[in-house]
């Protein structure tokens, strides 16, 4: 494995665009460039292709929650995969990889993104929120999806919180349609969409009334 | 015989779940998040092929990749694969891009064999075979009195071919586990499973250790619906690995394509379907011929006629197609939503075809022989009342005249969901006031944890948060696998057994320092001790009267406390617009039975939760194969398509619970209110739009297909 260090702490660890999708496998990126439908692949090529490429490892601080966390990742990790498998934190899932779901949402820079579809590499110098450092006591959104029952197998309503409480952030009045919109990124299997709706509901009206 | 209180202070309330705040925080530990010490990740290879054999297949470079601690062939050369994700190979590695990358550099020579993927493919002359004997399985058919001579005589006929396509899971938490060894003889694993008591079995197994010697652990895990109760290829090849490893705990979780495509799906069905009824509006007589897919696994069991089991004259025939796609599972109900679409399609087809209201219709072909008649006779004009159908039914295709439309439909369902004997629950007192109550099986998102605790806080006269439930650990007491809608009412008899008799034996012991009571004298309720109407003591103090000994009681199954059988109703209101195709369903009534309440709160999301996986049955999902390449064309979550916040109409919910049916005890409901939602859809929309859409889902191109069609035959 060869060492790489970073030339830009902020972009992509000194490694060129193309490395960087030959890094990531050639599967990922024809998969990426061609489409889910097309993704018929020539296993022995992508397989020999792939094993000329040694990604190296670079060393990242991330602030996660408050906490300046380092750790060693390749310049494909992705932000989930990073929180979930270096740094333990395993709030949010990996549900789809594919940013189609939303259960591996979390909030950088204010902004919600799917951690799953984001470089860990892209992230540092950022501010990284999880739900595990939101507020649970009453009037926030983990009461509120709580007491309403917002979830089953639990297993996005990490995302769903994320979601919801990114969205209340920035539109404290928002309608119920509205909220719905602001959702419509996460997936639910169980079928908890009428408490998730409640729990969001139940948020906003505590954020007005605090 | 057993029985539930009267007049009980938690049972039927709404309570919600103990450890729902630690879900909606982030801090529940799933099977697929915990980080054991040495902790390894593995990664899958499954074949990009529909139909195979392995010719050559060389580990060597992925061997010696970077961070590779053990590589497993599963497929060795001469393994025939048989559908689009077959297992061929398993890596551990210190990272996962590591593990990922060690499966893309092991080398396979493939001999690609044709395949079937579509149960035309499989059933046509001379198709390749998925296994050797053909691929068409006869399945059970029926045949009762004399269908040909009654649907001769029949005053009114249908014939049509009614379609559900195959769906998958997708459990959000994919299928696997995380699972380490200790020395030679203890393994410990952390389980995405329905069924924490017998999954230790199966990696004892692979391990060749004692079943005791194996811990499963499944605090949590995200959704099964009936696709997880095994370890299954990926879970005992984790444990093999971690042996090689040298014990190293292996995390494996399979990647979303080969969740679809290999970790269990419900099947296929189509069915041919005569049907015919008599001037006053009684089915006569049904004749139906069907098949369906299940891939390598079984198909549909076609319950047909469904509910509607009265009818005097009947022959079904049906067949398995084999196709090379990933083994069926149980899945919400199985058999139950393909029957309910094919019949319930069928039986408003023949209302129309009659000129009757199809929900006077189905009033006259309630089986009289079943115990759910009356039930259905009381729930059906609650749910029409609650949609509107006599304001705003119209007749099939008189619904207006612009470009969008909305119509009405219905359809009815059955299940069992009973308990079971054989199951324990212990509970254990101890001096200081806790109580612990445990058994192995687990809470899938029912709320099982909860429940326990309520049946424990009810008994003993404290709030459920005073309980400690503890479940999904394989060394506690036996418990039920969670399918068939049977925890609850097979968990609840067990705890309530164990509960009342520590109880008891807590009378026993403390009776006398209490003014000399009597063991009878004494009770418990709002956290005291009561003698003679009187309290006494606080919960605590008279658990201190115990000293040193905590009480400990297993309980088993008793009768008088759970039942099976349910029955409901639901109605859906669409709109739909002719020109797209798309539909938008406005409102969803679900009218459903369950006997005894236990969580007024939980009962009602698992009814809500049916009801939208329902729709999502009745809209959206369906697995496409591609008939060329043989493989699974949306296995993603972006192609496969489910609803999302937007898709969601009215729901209402509405227990079916009159005094006497509290009478008929616990019965699950995990299953019955996902079955007829899809039903009721596809019969709304085509009151829409004034023609039958033969195919599930209800999605643009079926739609516009249906309007095509009819239009073609001059029908529209």
């Amino acid at each position: 494995m060869t060492e790489q260090k970073p030339r830009d702490p902020g972009g992509l660890g000194g490694q060129s665009r193309r490395d960087f999708l030959r890094g990531s496998g050639v599967a990922a990126a024809t998969a990426v460039l061609t489409g889910q439908a097309a993704g018929v692949l020539d296993e022995a090529q992508a397989a020999e292709e792939s094993t000329k490429v040694l990604s190296g490892t670079v060393e990242i601080t991330l602030k996660v929650n408050g906490q300046e966390r380092s750790c060693e990742v390749e310049p494909r990790s992705t932000l989930l995969d990073t929180l979930r498998n270096r740094l333990d934190v395993t709030g949010p899932k990996r549900v789809c990889d594919r940013g189609s779901c939303g259960a591996c949402s979390a909030i950088v820079d204010g902004e919600l993104v799917y951690s799953c579809t984001t470089l860990a590499v892209s992230c540092q110098g950022k501010t990284i929120e999880t739900l595990e450092s939101f507020e649970t006591g009453e009037g926030s959104v983990p009461h509120a999806f709580h007491q309403n029952d917002g979830l089953m197998c639990g297993y996005c309503t990490p995302g769903f919180v994320t979601a919801c409480k990114a969205y209340l952030d920035k539109h404290p009045n928002a309608t119920e349609e509205e909220i719905r919109k602001g959702i419509d990124g996460n997936i639910c299997r169980c079928g908890t969409y009428v408490g998730v709706l409640a729990a969001a509901k139940a948020a906003a009206q505590a954020k007005k009334g605090a | 015989m057993a029985e539930w209180p009267a007049s009980p202070s938690v049972i039927g309330k709404r309570i919600p779940r103990l450890d729902g705040l630690l879900k909606a925080s982030g801090k529940a530990k799933y099977p697929s998040d915990v980080h054991p010490k040495g902790l390894l990740f593995g990664a899958m290879l499954y074949s990009p092929h529909a139909h195979a054999k392995v010719k050559s297949i060389d580990t060597k470079t992925a061997e010696k990749l970077p961070g590779v601690k053990a590589v497993l062939v599963i497929a060795g050369p001469g393994t025939t694969l048989r559908y689009h994700g077959d297992d061929i190979a398993a890596v551990a590695a210190e990272t996962e891009e590591q593990a990922r990358d060690a499966i893309r550099a092991i080398k396979i020579e493939y001999d690609v064999l044709p395949h079937v993927v579509t149960e035309a493919q499989s059933m046509a002359e001379g198709a390749p075979e998925v296994f050797k004997g053909g691929n068409v399985k006869k399945g059970r058919g029926q045949t009762k009195g004399k269908p040909e001579d009654a649907m001769a005589s029949a005053a009114a006929t249908i014939e049509a071919t009614y379609t559900v396509p195959m769906i998958t899971h997708v459990c959000l938490e994919t299928h696997g586990l995380t699972v380490g060894l200790e020395g030679e003889k203890k393994a410990t694993a952390w389980a995405s499973t329905q069924n924490v008591y017998g999954i230790a079995g199966d990696l004892a197994q692979a391990l060749e250790l004692d079943r005791g010697d194996v811990t499963v652990y499944t605090e949590f895990m995200g959704g099964g619906f009936g696709s997880k109760f095994n370890a299954d290829v990926w879970g005992t090849t984790a444990a093999k690995l971690s042996k090689m490893a040298g014990g190293r705990p292996v995390k494996m979780f399979l990647d979303r394509e080969q969740e679809h495509c290999a970790a269990g799906n419900r099947p296929s069905a189509t069915a041919h379907i005569k049907m015919g009824a008599d001037r006053e509006g009684k089915i006569v007589s049904v004749i139906a011929e069907g098949h369906s897919t299940g891939g390598v696994g079984n198909g549909t069991n076609m319950i047909l006629p469904y509910v509607y089991r009265g009818v005097p004259h009947y022959s079904v025939g049906q067949a398995n197609a084999l196709t090379n796609r990933g083994g069926s599972r149980a899945m919400r109900a199985p058999n139950h939503p393909q029957s309910c679409i094919l019949t319930e399609a069928a039986v408003d087809d023949l209302a129309e075809k009659l000129g009757m209201d199809p929900l006077e219709f189905r009033l006259k072909n309630l089986d009289p022989g079943s115990p759910m008649t009356p039930i259905y006779q009381a729930e059906i004009p609650i749910g029409a009342e609650l949609i509107g159908w006599r304001e705003k039914r119209k007749p099939r295709g008189k619904t207006g005249t612009g470009p969008i439309r909305t119509g009405l439909g219905m359809a009815l369902h059955t299940w069992g969901g009973g308990g079971n004997p054989g199951k324990q629950v212990s509970c254990t007192i101890h001096p200081d006031g806790s109580v612990d109550i445990k058994t192995a099986t687990q809470d899938i998102g029912t709320g099982a944890r909860t429940i326990l605790a309520m049946i424990a806080a009810e008994i003993l006269g404290l709030q459920p948060t005073e309980i400690n439930s503890l479940i999904g650990n394989s060394s506690y007491p036996p418990g039920q696998p969670s399918g068939g809608s049977t925890t609850t009412p097979t968990m609840a008899p067990p705890c309530y057994d164990a509960v009342t008799k520590a109880r008891d034996a807590l009378f026993k012991k403390v009776a006398s320092a209490f003014n000399n009571a009597r063991p009878e004298d004494l009770s418990l309720k709002q956290g005291q001790l009561w003698a003679g109407g009187e309290p006494v003591a606080s919960w605590k103090e008279a658990c201190r009267k115990l000293g040193t000994s905590p009480i400990s009681v297993t309980g088993e199954f008793v009768d008088g406390l759970s039942s099976t059988g349910v029955g409901g109703c639901q109605f859906a209101e669409v709109s739909v617009d002719l020109e797209t195709g798309e539909v938008k369903v406005k409102k969803i009534v679900a009218i459903q039975d369950s006997g005894l309440i236990l969580d007024l709160l939980t009962w009602e999301s698992q009814v809500y939760g049916g009801v939208i996986m329902g729709l999502n049955y009745g809209l959206f999902e369906e697995v496409v194969m591609d008939p060329t390449s043989g493989r699974m064309l949306n296995p993603d979550m972006e192609w496969y398509k489910l609803a999302g916040a937007s898709d969601i109409p009215e729901i209402v919910v509405r227990a079916y619970s009159p005094p006497d049916e509290k009478g008929r005890q616990v019965i699950g409901v995990g299953e019955p209110p996902t079955i007829s939602t899809a039903a009721a859809i596809g019969n709304a929309v085509s009151n829409a739009i004034g023609v039958r859409v033969t195919e599930w889902p209800m999605s643009p191109r079926n739609v516009l297909n249906a309007l095509a069609t009819a239009s073609r035959e001059g029908r529209a």
